[in-house]
């Protein structure tokens, strides 16, 4: 393709280069189009079959009020997993994100261990993770804690090594020329930088993982995930729809402080 | 005394950052080095708080040999040397002041130097650098609500904080307007007078280097061409360290 030429009123020449924009279009579309011929969408099973969807919608409706009462130890028990996976992930990631930053260590074959070692970590669904957690350390919520912390640990701990290396070395540079050890150089200089970061990512994560929190029930890690399972299997919608609506205001009102701590952070 | 005996710096990659150079800076001497960019001003700055190492030749600060230095006797030696920046090299988002006591860390026990709790002495050394350098009202606002003269200033106390008896600028006023270049030296001048301590320059301005240092070390390709007074650089002495080439600031040598 040629490069359209616009010439000034002075005979002076600029060449526009092409624009990609219909190339990409036309990608994307048999992108799409490919998609739904290896997933086997049909849009006529889903207009026969979509409605059905709603009925089960209109069966939590209304809410069984009087469930409540059973609802509020598995809810407590999930923001309890949550805050504890979420804070002994974050804690751990710490020392690990510190090996990974290519700006602190100069060792490269520390650095691609650690990495190699996050990216196994968060490869690992948090369903599985609690599966597994469940065999070793029984059902209950310490195997979802445990879950949670996991997956903490690989989220938090991958932006974390991310954050260290974007920041500015120039007050380590100069606190190692006042005579400051490597581990006070870094104290001083990169954690006044990457501190603010650091807490909102962890908020940030913790928000999401009140909500994974409450699948982990599933596979017996306890929280409210273990009723949601009962409810669905008795077909008992109208205390599904008692959970779910407990669980939206939980969310909310977490996600309402979390973002008010996160705003002042910035 | 800072004593360079035929030291030279081969750089991994073949390149000479210094090439033999022989001086002596004595203690209370106002030294600012020119050359072009990379003609090795910051690696001979640098060589003498070992944040650069040296790979051939003798180099001695107060008959302290400087090459052997490592680990915890390297860190003591640092003690008494301090370095400013171009770009200063804060902590901008804290303010003036524990910018400042960062100098005293070193010097704390362990546990104050984990929890940043710092002593009286500590606050009052600070507080007394911030007053020297004109900024004591500034103390407690934070570091990037202020001026880059400004910022300079603090990091001139935060230097001052940890009472050494040598300062190396590495081109200082390189990022300052030159109404501030001119204050953030007027401060230079000052401390190197009233304090006694050596005033090591690396700078590109070659009116603001014969204004204010009393000697002049001109550096071509890593090898000294001219060392002495500020008053006996001319043109000549500029043509000859700048490749004969122009050097921006024609006016300061008429």
């Amino acid at each position: 393709m040629k490069n359209r030429t616009i010439t000034l009123s002075n005979g002076k020449t600029v060449e526009q280069p092409r624009s990609h924009k219909l190339a990409v279009c036309i990608l994307l579309l048999a992108a799409l189009a490919l998609s739904v011929r290896v997933t086997g969408f049909q849009m006529s099973v889903l207009i026969r079959g979509g409605y059905r969807f709603f009925d089960i919608l209109k069966q939590m409706v209304p809410p069984d009020i009087d469930y409540l009462d059973h609802v509020w130890g598995p809810l407590f028990d999930t923001i309890k997993m949550s805050i504890l996976g979420s804070a002994a992930g974050a804690v751990l990631a710490v020392p690990f994100s510190v090996l990974a930053s290519s700006n602190i260590v100069k060792n490269r074959g520390i650095i691609g261990a650690v990495r190699i070692f996050y990216s196994i970590v968060r490869t690992l669904p948090t369903l599985v993770t609690a599966l597994i957690a469940t065999y070793i350390f029984g059902l209950g919520t310490f195997a979802g804690t445990i879950a949670i912390g996991v997956f903490t640990f690989s989220y938090v701990g991958k932006l974390l090594y991310e954050q260290i290396e974007t920041v500015d070395m120039g007050a380590y540079e100069a606190m190692e020329a006042l005579g400051a050890d490597r581990f006070h150089a870094f104290l001083y200089s990169v954690v006044p930088q990457i501190l603010p970061g650091y807490i909102s990512n962890c908020l940030f994560c913790f928000e999401g993982n009140v909500r994974y929190a409450a699948i982990l029930g599933y596979v017996g890690a306890g929280g409210l995930g273990l009723i949601i399972n009962e409810k669905v299997g008795w077909r008992e919608y109208d205390k599904v729809g008692m959970i779910l609506v407990t669980l939206f205001g939980a969310v909310v009102i977490i996600e309402f402080i979390s973002h008010q701590i996160r705003k002042r952070l910035t | 005394m800072i004593r360079f005996e035929q030291v030279s710096k081969i750089y991994s990659n073949g390149v000479k950052g210094l090439d033999n150079v022989t001086l002596d800076i004595e203690q209370g001497e106002f030294v600012a080095i020119i050359g072009l960019s990379g003609a090795g001003k910051s690696t001979l700055l640098r060589s003498i708080n070992r944040m650069h190492g040296i790979t051939g030749g003798s180099l001695t600060v107060d008959g302290v040999d400087v090459t052997k230095l490592k680990g915890k006797e390297l860190r003591k030696f640092r003690r008494k040397i301090g370095m400013i920046f171009q770009s200063f090299n804060l902590i901008t988002r804290t303010t003036v002041i524990n910018n400042v006591l960062t100098s005293r860390v070193p010097d704390l026990p362990w546990w104050r130097s984990l929890l940043g709790i710092y002593r009286k002495e500590d606050k009052i050394a600070a507080l007394e650098a911030l007053d020297k350098v004109g900024i004591l009202d500034k103390a407690y606002s934070r570091v990037d609500q202020l001026s880059g003269g400004q910022q300079q200033r603090v990091a001139l106390a935060r230097t001052l904080a940890q009472n050494p008896s040598i300062i190396l600028a590495d081109e200082p006023v390189a990022a300052l307007d030159p109404v501030t270049a001119k204050q953030v030296m007027d401060d230079f001048r000052h401390i190197n007078r009233e304090m006694k301590i050596t005033v090591i320059i690396n700078i590109h301005h070659v009116d603001l280097a014969l204004d204010y240092a009393d000697r002049v070390i001109g550096i071509r390709a890593g090898k000294i061409v001219y060392d002495g007074p500020a008053s006996q650089v001319d043109e000549k002495v500029l043509s000859s360290i700048y490749n004969g080439q122009e050097y921006g600031k024609m006016e300061a040598v008429q």
